[in-house]
């Protein structure tokens, strides 16, 4: 029997049947591609950002970033928010969560002022929604009245977060913009304004690519392209780091955050509940794979709380997030050598060319043997490991102390994959 | 049931790269220090040189890369025996499989073509000296491109009404297509080089007519076309051939010669595969390889093995040719067993000789000293007893790979610049 754990959650009252949402995107914009969702096994949806505002989208819209032919590395889109009547959308809403009760209906609303944003919350009641979803933060509005010019200012995110809780009771969550320094002052404010939750992030700022072709960015549009949002594996690194500061924060650190920003694998969600995300948000690896990701999802995670004996979510959340502590106090009494396996070891000669044109010419290349000898100028910084190809070659080995330092027992890495 | 392969005499035996797929092969490759693969390449080709261009998105130069050095690049991309050149001193053979460095090669080639690349240039002021070169295989293309490119005015004299040599009539099109001879071809003839065919030396013109002629070097990469068939009871029959003879009647005949029902092909080098491939594909039903020796032993690179394999030609080992029978057309092929008790009579239409080929008389074309193999003596750069007579490729090694009688034409041409400057001083 495949390995089957309780992935259920409690996130702002609601009871979730896993942490897997689809985020408010093209990939949850109408009743059927949610039904699809579901069935596929997605815990909800953040149902596709309505506002009052209906969206005239441009051709083409999409762009990608790659690296050494691997695609998909990072996702630009110029999409805003749904191009469809607003009563279509909540109608959309009120039908699935007739015929799907048990999953989780989030509403995503933008709106351009505070009666917009009250008539938006209104609708989100008539049509039964679990949760709202305020999106602060899509950076390619052709507005700026709505999305991150919003979001990067705390004073509106706060008021627009008291219109929508001052006319609703279904729990507000604000949907955070990367494109600030302090994610913790909009995070604030949303709270202050009376906010129940806080999801991040939402797509950076970006110029993918320049057409050498038409001498603009991507996706060309008659000649011209426009800064907007990146997303997709690339973003993950960001994402973890403003979820992590925010979970960090004295006020906000105990306000339930929903996870978002490059996940693509079970891994990938992981990383953002074990920092303390209640949930995680997808988009870009559906629109690259489809819904079906979410299968490996509930696989992976399920097999992650086998193997370490957990039974609930709840068990694990947040267990990474005290491990993160600031530069000035990390232990710096000590350097770990590389250690070189000569037998498997293929003689590429890689570790040698990056030690030497990028940290501390550690390395002495046999070059007779092809094989690399470790110097005594190594000062451990382990770019060798990270730029060698063959899996098991370079690993961390011996534990030299800084003279005059003492010696303590220290937790290191030792299986890298 | 065995998923045989099905093609056309003229189709490609294996599909390119796209710009994706290259760029993911690329990726794979290590980029070494001092990489290997760049040592095992005969020419001197620099596969770490044009993998990493690849890698860092300049395919341009990739192709600059491979022309500069080998100006057969393209068909060497082809034929090459990667499998015990380059790519066997990959380094990914540690994790894995080898890069794929020959492909890695067309597709640079090919996108040289596609770019319309002119990447060789002979200076527009020429060097007084005239050069001949005997014939317009590999090596003497690499020799006259090399001469060409210091200035020398060179012309290729080939018998036959076509440039390339084995290249154009002793490999079969779905592994050398034709398209990419010619485009190699075309980059020695926007030298400047001159080209005279339906002409031998020796018969049509002599090297002494040529001297006249104001020819002050004469190169001869002749190649071997005097096919080797054993002395063996019924070798004359019709319906018996030999490699060189068959490959060009394919060739010639643009794919509707016929060549018979039940083709026997006895070898077990390239040349004997290709023959093989080119019975198949011309619409032969039975086609099968008999080889004296080994596959270990064979010569034969693992690729075309398996190629040849693939179209659902048998490969019989450890059999030589005892004696064929037949009235006045061959009906069956004995054969022996090398353990001395075996024997296989098999009814054919066609037997195909690709044991080998020899030189013709060497002497005829230029008067130089010949090995007792019939070969030139020549030594490693193409210097004959005779000066100002070189040679170098097949018609001195006795019969190799492309890339080495390229290697080697370009070794002749460096001794021909230095025989030609220093006459030049002693004047």
């Amino acid at each position: 029997m495949a390995v089957k754990k309780d992935l259920s959650i409690n996130y702002l009252g609601v009871n979730c049947e896993n942490p897997f949402f689809l985020s408010s995107s093209p990939v949850g914009g109408n009743y059927d591609m949610v039904r699809k969702a579901y069935e596929a096994g997605w815990g909800g949806v953040f149902f596709k950002t309505v506002g009052i505002f209906v969206a005239d989208e441009c051709s083409p819209r999409f762009d990608q970033t790659n690296k050494e032919g691997l695609p998909w590395l990072g996702f630009k889109n110029m999409e805003q928010i749904s191009d469809k009547p607003t009563e279509k959308n909540f109608e959309f809403m009120y039908k699935l969560k007739r015929d799907y009760p048990d999953k989780i209906m989030v509403a995503t609303i933008m709106g351009s002022c505070d009666e917009e944003w009250k008539q938006l919350a209104k609708m989100c009641d008539q049509a039964g929604a679990d949760l709202i979803e305020g999106n602060f933060s899509c950076p390619q509005m052709t507005s700026h009245a709505m999305g991150s010019d919003v979001g990067s200012t705390p004073e509106l995110v706060k008021q627009y977060s008291k219109a929508v809780s001052s006319t609703t009771k279904i729990p507000f969550i604000a949907k955070m913009t990367p494109n600030v320094t302090n994610m913790i002052l909009p995070a604030r404010a949303a709270i202050e304004g009376g906010a129940a939750g806080v999801s991040a992030i939402n797509t950076v700022k970006s110029i993918t690519n320049i057409d050498f072709e038409n001498m603009t960015g991507m996706p060309v549009v008659n000649g011209k392209s426009s800064i907007s949002g990146y997303s997709g594996a690339a973003v993950k690194p960001i994402a973890l780091r403003f979820v992590a500061q925010m979970l960090q924060d004295e006020v906000l650190k105990n306000v339930p955050i929903s996870g978002i920003g490059g996940i693509e694998t079970w891994r990938d969600a992981l990383e953002f509940l074990v920092l303390g995300c209640r949930n995680v948000q997808v988009t870009t690896a559906i629109m690259q794979y489809g819904y079906r990701i979410v299968e490996d999802m509930i696989s992976g995670v399920s097999h992650f709380m086998d193997e370490r004996g957990y039974n609930k979510l709840d068990d694990f959340i947040g267990s990474a997030l005290g491990n993160l502590i600031p530069a000035e106090e990390l232990n710096r009494d000590f350097k770990i050598y590389p250690n070189f396996d000569h037998k498997t070891c293929i003689g590429c000669g890689r570790c040698y060319v990056s030690c030497y044109d990028a940290a501390h010419q550690a390395i002495d290349w046999d070059e007779k043997k092809r094989r690399p000898n470790l110097n005594d100028e190594c000062v451990g910084c382990h770019l060798c490991l990270n730029v060698c190809p063959v899996q098991g070659c370079i690993t961390p080995g011996e534990i030299k102390w800084k003279e005059g330092r003492k010696p303590v027992e220290i937790a290191m890495k030792h299986n890298y994959e | 049931m065995s998923k045989v392969v099905k093609a056309k005499y003229t189709a490609d035996a294996v599909d390119g790269f796209t710009p994706r797929t290259a760029m993911e092969e690329a990726a794979r490759c290590l980029l070494c220090i001092d990489a290997p693969c760049s040592k095992g390449c005969p020419a001197g080709t620099d596969p770490g040189k044009f993998i990493r261009s690849i890698r860092f998105r300049n395919v341009k130069g990739a192709a600059e890369t491979i022309r500069e050095n080998n100006v057969l690049g393209g068909s060497c991309a082809r034929v090459c025996p990667y499998d015990r050149l380059c790519e066997e001193y990959c380094s990914r053979c540690g994790i894995d499989k080898p890069i794929q460095i020959g492909k890695l090669q067309r597709f640079a080639v090919e996108q040289e073509k596609a770019h319309k690349m002119k990447i060789l240039t002979a200076p527009e002021k020429k060097k007084a000296d005239k050069v001949a070169c005997i014939g317009s295989g590999p090596a003497s293309l690499a020799c006259a491109a090399k001469l060409a490119q210091a200035g020398y005015q060179v012309t290729i004299f080939e018998a036959a009404a076509k440039a390339g040599g084995v290249l154009t009539y002793g490999i079969t099109p779905a592994r050398l297509p034709q398209h990419v001879v010619d485009f190699d071809i075309k980059s020695v003839k926007d030298l400047g080089v001159k080209f005279v065919f339906d002409t031998k030396v020796g018969e049509d013109i002599t090297v002494d007519e040529l001297k006249k002629a104001g020819f002050k070097a004469i190169f001869v990469g002749a190649g071997l076309w005097d096919a080797k068939i054993p002395e063996i009871p019924g070798k004359d029959l019709k319906g018996v051939t030999n490699a060189i003879d068959f490959l060009k009647a394919a060739r010639d005949s643009k794919g509707t010669f016929d060549p018979g029902k039940k083709v026997v092909v006895i070898g077990g080098g390239d040349v004997a595969m290709d023959c093989a491939t080119t019975a198949k594909l011309l619409g032969a039903e039975n086609v099968m390889v008999y080889y004296r020796r080994t596959l270990e032993e064979a010569p034969a690179n693992m690729a075309e093995l398996q190629y040849v394999t693939s179209l659902g030609i048998t490969i019989t080992t450890n059999f030589a040719p005892a004696e064929l029978v037949g009235d006045k057309k061959v009906e069956f092929a004995v054969f022996n067993g090398r353990d001395g008790v075996s024997g296989a009579k098999v009814a054919v239409d066609t037997v195909v000789f690709a044991i080998g080929q020899a030189p013709e008389d060497m002497t005829k074309i230029a008067p130089v000293k010949v090995t007792e193999k019939g070969t030139i003596a020549a030594n490693a750069k193409g210097k004959t007893n005779v000066a100002g007579i070189f040679a170098a490729g097949d018609a001195v090694n006795g019969g190799k790979t492309v890339v080495e009688a390229v290697a080697a034409g370009k070794e002749a041409a460096a001794e021909i610049i230095g025989y030609l400057a220093k006459k030049e001083g002693v004047k």
